[in-house]
């Protein structure tokens, strides 16, 4: 392989490792829920446990995934938390008794399963979703 | 039940899964550390640490349940050994019904974890610090029952106040304050003649306020708490008329770096009374720290503070009276479930966490202290 072809592969790579680390979360919510898209500072506070309830007044339940990219994107582009950051505030809030903490899943396939079938539910995967169970959310800066 | 079998029991439900379990939305979560200290002089905090000891082990689980949108209840159990304090026995850290009307408002009530500066409702929860041992002036682990808890109710709530304001959170309490006989306070008015059988205490109220401010990261707040402590012993007893005491506090997040400091005053006339006898204790301890800590790599943490505290009631240049620390920190996080710390401390004063007891010799002014903690938590 010659050297351009290495450049093209070295910047191909640098390219698109900087593109699974800009790219974004699809918000997907139950059906139920009725807002079709949230303030950013909304989310922040429901995934905080500072709110539990979305701007019409009904009931918030946050899921999350256990780990990986796309946990982290999420935290640190929506929340502005690391995943350890984010794991510390719920900790505390459960060992204090002032909260319990999100359900966590290690999928997005059992995460959208979960959020088409509870009310209120919100929740994030990588991409928009093949199945017209849940609904996506916009989200506003 | 031994305190070995209780802790087994804890390891057990902590191996058993990694993950918090979830019956039908009953959350059960647990923690479990062990520590070790070694000081270059004097014991500290009741533990023959200038041999190095091992005696410091702390172990918690709750459950909880939401019973409805706005009621969840739970019940968290704690047991800890700290040299000679704590021991085999395994008590109620919180147990309260939760009722939150909205975003606004919402009413705890059982025993309560107690809001007062930036860590007291969270000082037993070790997974969340950096630090093995938080500023001791503000949290001393050796006397912390003094204000960790009550029993009685709370009202909280957050409060936006506009996209360029920030957002206000709020609390305020009260309730009946008992001491754990267990604990240092207590271990040292037995060691004074006054030895306990019914645990000292009184009522208590008090309020947090907490701006977060649009500047993203930045939080600033303020706590106040009045407090009385009556005790009785065959010997004699303990009183502690109402006192004030007030925290102000700030918090300053951004990217990997967090810095946070604090100050406290509290100020106290008690009086000792052996038979018919009487003797003032006078305390007005003034308290501050400042720290900050930096994400080195994603599960690698450094930080540093100093704390500072004084008792302004007594002869400020008598080491007893005074206590500064300088303090270094490092935690590896292994997973999201087990981490470790090592932590050094140079301490000046002797006016915090020394015991007569275990220090028959006397004190040496100075000390540096090594501490080390591993952590379980799901």
């Amino acid at each position: 392989m010659n050297k351009t072809c290495w450049l093209i592969l070295l910047f191909g790579l640098v390219g698109w490792g900087s593109a699974a680390v800009a790219q974004d979360v699809v918000l997907v919510a139950n059906k139920g829920v009725q807002i079709s898209e949230i303030k950013n500072s909304d989310l922040r506070a429901i995934f905080m446990g500072e709110k539990t309830r979305f701007a019409d007044g009904s009931h918030a339940v946050p899921v999350t995934l256990k780990g990986g990219a796309v946990l982290e994107v999420f935290l640190t582009k929506h929340l502005g938390e690391s995943p350890e950051e984010f794991r510390a505030q719920w900790r505390k809030a459960v060992f204090t008794g002032q909260g319990s903490m999100p359900r966590a899943f290690d999928s997005e396939s059992s995460l959208l399963e979960y959020v088409a079938s509870t009310p209120g539910a919100l929740g994030y995967v990588s991409r928009v979703p093949a199945t017209d169970n849940v609904k996506t959310i916009a989200v506003v800066r | 039940m031994p305190r070995r079998m209780l802790l087994l029991l804890l390891v057990c439900i902590c191996a058993s899964s990694l993950y918090a379990q979830d019956l039908a939305g009953i959350e059960v979560h647990g923690f479990v550390t062990q520590g070790f200290l070694f000081s270059s002089n004097n014991n500290y905090l009741t533990m023959q640490s200038s041999s190095g000891c091992a005696q410091w082990t702390d172990g918690a689980a709750s459950i909880s349940d939401s019973l409805t949108d706005k009621l969840r209840v739970g019940i968290q159990l704690h047991m800890y050994q700290l040299g000679q304090l704590g021991g085999s026995s395994v008590r109620v850290d919180w147990a309260s019904g939760d009722y939150r009307f909205n975003d606004y408002f919402g009413v705890r009530a059982g025993k309560v974890k107690t809001v007062l500066g930036l860590f007291n409702d969270s000082q037993d929860v070790d997974a969340v610090f950096l630090w093995i041992l938080l500023p001791q002036g503000a949290y001393p682990v050796d006397n912390k029952s003094v204000f960790l808890s009550h029993l009685g109710g709370e009202v909280y709530g957050y409060v936006p106040l506009g996209s360029r304001a920030g957002k206000l959170g709020y609390s305020g309490y009260a309730g009946q304050v008992n001491l754990d006989l267990t604990d240092g306070y207590v271990k040292q008015l037995g060691e004074e003649g006054l030895v306990f059988t019914t645990a000292p205490g009184g009522k208590s109220y008090g309020g947090d306020v907490r701006w977060e401010a649009p500047l993203t990261g930045l939080t600033l707040g303020s706590s106040a708490l009045v407090e009385a402590l009556d005790g009785t012993t065959s010997a004699g007893g303990i009183h502690v008329p109402p006192f004030f005491m007030s925290a102000q506090y700030a918090e300053f997040k951004k990217g990997r770096f967090d810095f946070a400091g604090e100050y406290r005053r509290v100020p106290a006339s008690a009086t000792l009374t052996f038979g018919p006898e009487s003797f003032p204790d006078p305390v007005d301890q003034r308290e501050w720290y400042v720290m900050g800590s930096y994400r080195l790599l994603k599960k690698y943490q450094l930080g540093s503070y100093y704390s500072h505290y004084v008792n302004k009631a007594l002869d400020t240049s008598l080491p007893a009276n005074y206590s500064k620390d300088w303090v270094v920190s490092g935690r590896h996080d292994f997973n999201a479930y087990a981490y470790a710390k090592i932590e050094g401390h140079f301490l000046h004063g002797t006016g915090l966490g020394y015991y007569t007891a275990n220090n028959p010799n006397g004190l040496k002014p100075n000390s540096n202290m090594l501490a080390a903690k591993i952590g379980f938590s799901f």
